[in-house]
């Protein structure tokens, strides 16, 4: 699925001409950056460090204004209805973006009421999204005690609290063991198939590969392949697999 | 030997690099030496004396009167105030005023002290000549000096002495002047009753008895009259409202650090993607650190009203006006956590937060008269002092705890607390809303 000129009834994700050039820079952080996103879709957001992968998901996700470009979620457009169009969003930072000294019960209660969500249903999704991550047993211990790991779990789960259409998901493995990665990946797996809808961005070639349907590669703020994992290898048939592919689009030069 | 030098190298290159934390290494001391021995100086002085305007009311209108005004005028550290917006002052309205803290000092001269101050002289010199003692015939004159409740015993005392010093000088001056007077007639009288009687026998000359007893008669006195405030101050009170605006304003440092912790670990960004208004994040936050405001006070109070006591101080007492004083500490708070949100939002690391806060508090808790009072400063610090949020905070909370203060009374410290809580909410709030700019691809 290649990024339509229009959106249809369903897409959950349309950002068209995104741009935006940080004060007192030369060049723009993302030039044009056009991705729509189906339901229960998963898009792969890869690039190399720098490439622009974060400043897309911020200004997608309304954390940053663009200097120019339209995003539309859940058929909200970001820019005018800003509350509308985060309702159906959840974001998982590339930080374990919690607060240390709460409990993952209390963490995952906290961002449900300024959801708007109370009691027993609070409670009831509390218990759901801890067990989605496998962290029941430890839902009365504290962030600050959780290994690597179990964080990383934790920080998913409070994206899952509300029950968002569109789950934005930078880097939401790093620095976690296989175990605790592929438990991730099953999970985001099981929640496409429920019809949740992500944008994912990392720089393991091979979780893009296993998990995501189509796959963007930007760079220097510019998108410069677009497709499913099939598409992108068959048009370049020297390359092996995608992280052969990905070397050959953004080169081995060391990015800053 | 390596591994040490190359740790040493290596601190010290993070050091540098840190050139704002080195900054505040050596700016804050630096400030908080200014600011402090600025605001101490005075007190420090073997005098104790201060740079200050004091009412004066002349009642007398003669020469003594018009003496003891010159005299206080050619001291340096004096201002006398005669009149306000034109008008003469009187005692009640003079009064009135030191009670309020306008004015810490009032020097009363009442009428006819320079008749009074004159017929004891005349009365001592002529008891010097005739060997009698007429002391209590007339009546002891005294200059009157009024002192604001709340200004120290030290600063009294050595307001008094250099009173009572000035009218010595000034006794010692009548005395001569009316003996100089009198000798001539004295030994007129004396020839005149002696004549024809030459040589003179030397037991028959008159001498003055002047023992050591005439000496110490006094011809006027000054004394410090007791205030009209139906309670005096006491230390609890004026402790208890100054450390508890200090405390309150402590509160920046762990407001601005979680501020600054939300914001290095991505919980701010993931607040931002809410669909909540900001201003709720905002106002939640406050809400929270205004009770814990609160508690601080409450604490504070409860220390004054049942810790104090067993240890043999007055039970504190806040005053009569509740009202006033609810509205005056939750103005203090909201104040002091503006300060704390605008700095969050402002430094760059928790460290810059936590060093500039707690430096920043205590120069505005000097400069505020929580340390030494601000009528003992240097009159530029005095000046400096009225920007001070801690000076807004004492002085109303003294004002309804001590000189039983009402809302109107300190609508003015209200006001400005108000100002410097919007100020540093819009600054906050800007800033809060810029975080956008600092992220990175």
């Amino acid at each position: 699925m290649t990024h339509p000129e229009v959106p249809s009834l369903t897409t959950i994700l349309w950002a068209e001409g995104l741009t935006k050039t940080y004060p007192h820079a030369r060049t723009p952080a993302l030039s044009s950056f056009s991705l729509s996103v189906g339901p229960g879709e998963i898009v792969g957001l890869l690039g190399p460090n720098g490439a622009g992968k974060t400043t897309a998901i911020s200004l997608m996700t309304g954390l940053l204004a663009p200097d120019s470009g339209k995003v539309t979620i859940c058929g909200a457009d970001l820019s005018k209805h800003p509350r509308k169009a985060q309702q159906c969003i959840g974001l998982v930072p590339q930080h374990i973006a919690l607060y240390p000294s709460l409990t993952a019960a209390e963490n995952l209660s906290y961002f449900g009421r300024m959801y708007r969500i109370n009691g027993r249903e609070l409670k009831a999704r509390v218990n759901a999204c801890l067990k989605i991550v496998g962290l029941s047993n430890s839902a009365h211990g504290r962030i600050e005690t959780f290994s690597g790991g179990m964080k990383r779990r934790a920080n998913l789960a409070v994206a899952l609290l509300h029950q968002p259409r569109l789950l934005f998901l930078d880097e939401p493995t790093a620095g976690v063991d296989p175990q605790s990665r592929n438990m991730i990946l099953d999970r985001l797996s099981e929640l496409s198939r429920s019809g949740v809808s992500m944008l994912y961005t990392t720089h393991y070639i091979e979780e893009a590969e296993k998990i995501c349907s189509r796959i963007a590669v930007i760079d220097e703020g510019r998108t410069i392949a677009h497709g499913s994992p099939g598409e992108l290898t068959h048009a370049h048939p020297d390359c092996n697999d995608l992280g052969q592919l990905f070397l050959r689009l953004t080169g081995k030069d060391l990015r800053d | 030997m390596q591994p040490l030098l190359a740790t040493l190298f290596k601190e010290l290159r993070l050091l540098y690099r840190d050139r704002f934390g080195l900054l505040v290494l050596f700016v804050m001391p630096a400030v908080l030496v200014v600011v402090v021995s600025l605001v101490q100086e005075n007190v420090l002085k073997a005098t104790g004396a201060a740079h200050m305007d004091i009412l004066f009311i002349d009642q007398d209108r003669q020469a003594f009167g018009t003496l003891i005004g010159e005299q206080l005028e050619a001291l340096d550290t004096v201002t006398l105030v005669t009149s306000l917006d034109g008008q003469a002052i009187d005692t009640d309205q003079a009064r009135a005023l030191v009670d309020k803290g306008r004015y810490q000092v009032c020097i009363a001269v009442p009428a006819g002290i320079t008749e009074a101050v004159r017929a004891r002289a005349v009365e001592q010199i002529s008891d010097a000549f005739s060997g009698g003692s007429r002391e209590g015939a007339l009546p002891l004159p005294h200059v009157s000096v009024y002192f604001d409740p709340l200004v120290q015993g030290a600063f009294r005392s050595s307001l008094l002495n250099a009173m009572k010093q000035m009218l010595l000088a000034m006794e010692m001056e009548i005395k001569a002047q009316i003996l100089a007077e009198s000798v001539p007639v004295r030994f007129q009288q004396t020839l005149s009753a002696l004549a024809g009687r030459i040589p003179l026998d030397p037991a028959t000359i008159p001498k003055l008895q002047m023992d050591s007893g005439w000496g110490r008669r006094r011809l006027m006195d000054v004394v410090a009259e007791q205030s009209r405030l139906k309670k005096l101050p006491t230390s609890v009170q004026q402790n208890v409202a100054a450390w508890s605006v200090f405390g309150i304003f402590f509160i920046v440092l762990p407001l601005g650090g979680a501020i600054i912790r939300e914001r290095k670990d991505g919980t701010l960004a993931r607040l931002r993607t809410l669909p909540v208004p900001y201003i709720t994040l905002l106002v939640g936050k406050l809400g929270a650190y205004v009770t814990v405001c609160w508690a601080q006070f409450l604490f504070i109070v409860l220390m004054g009203k049942a810790g104090l006591p067993l240890l043999g101080t007055p039970v504190l007492s806040l005053g009569s006006d509740t009202t006033a004083l609810i509205v005056t500490v939750t103005m203090v708070a909201l104040a002091a956590c503006g300060y704390g949100l605008m700095l969050g939002t402002l430094a760059r690391t928790l460290e810059q937060a936590t060093m500039f806060g707690a430096v920043s508090v205590v120069c505005a808790a000097a400069l505020g008269g929580i340390m030494v009072p601000v009528y003992v400063m240097p009159p530029v610090m005095q000046t400096i002092s009225t920007f001070s949020p801690l000076a807004w905070g004492l002085n109303a909370l003294v004002e309804i705890s001590v000189r039983e203060g009402t809302l109107g009374s300190v609508r003015h410290e209200l006001l400005y607390l108000a100002v410097f809580f919007a100020v540093t909410m819009v600054i906050a709030w800007a800033r809060f809303g810029r975080f956008d700019r600092q992220a990175e691809t």
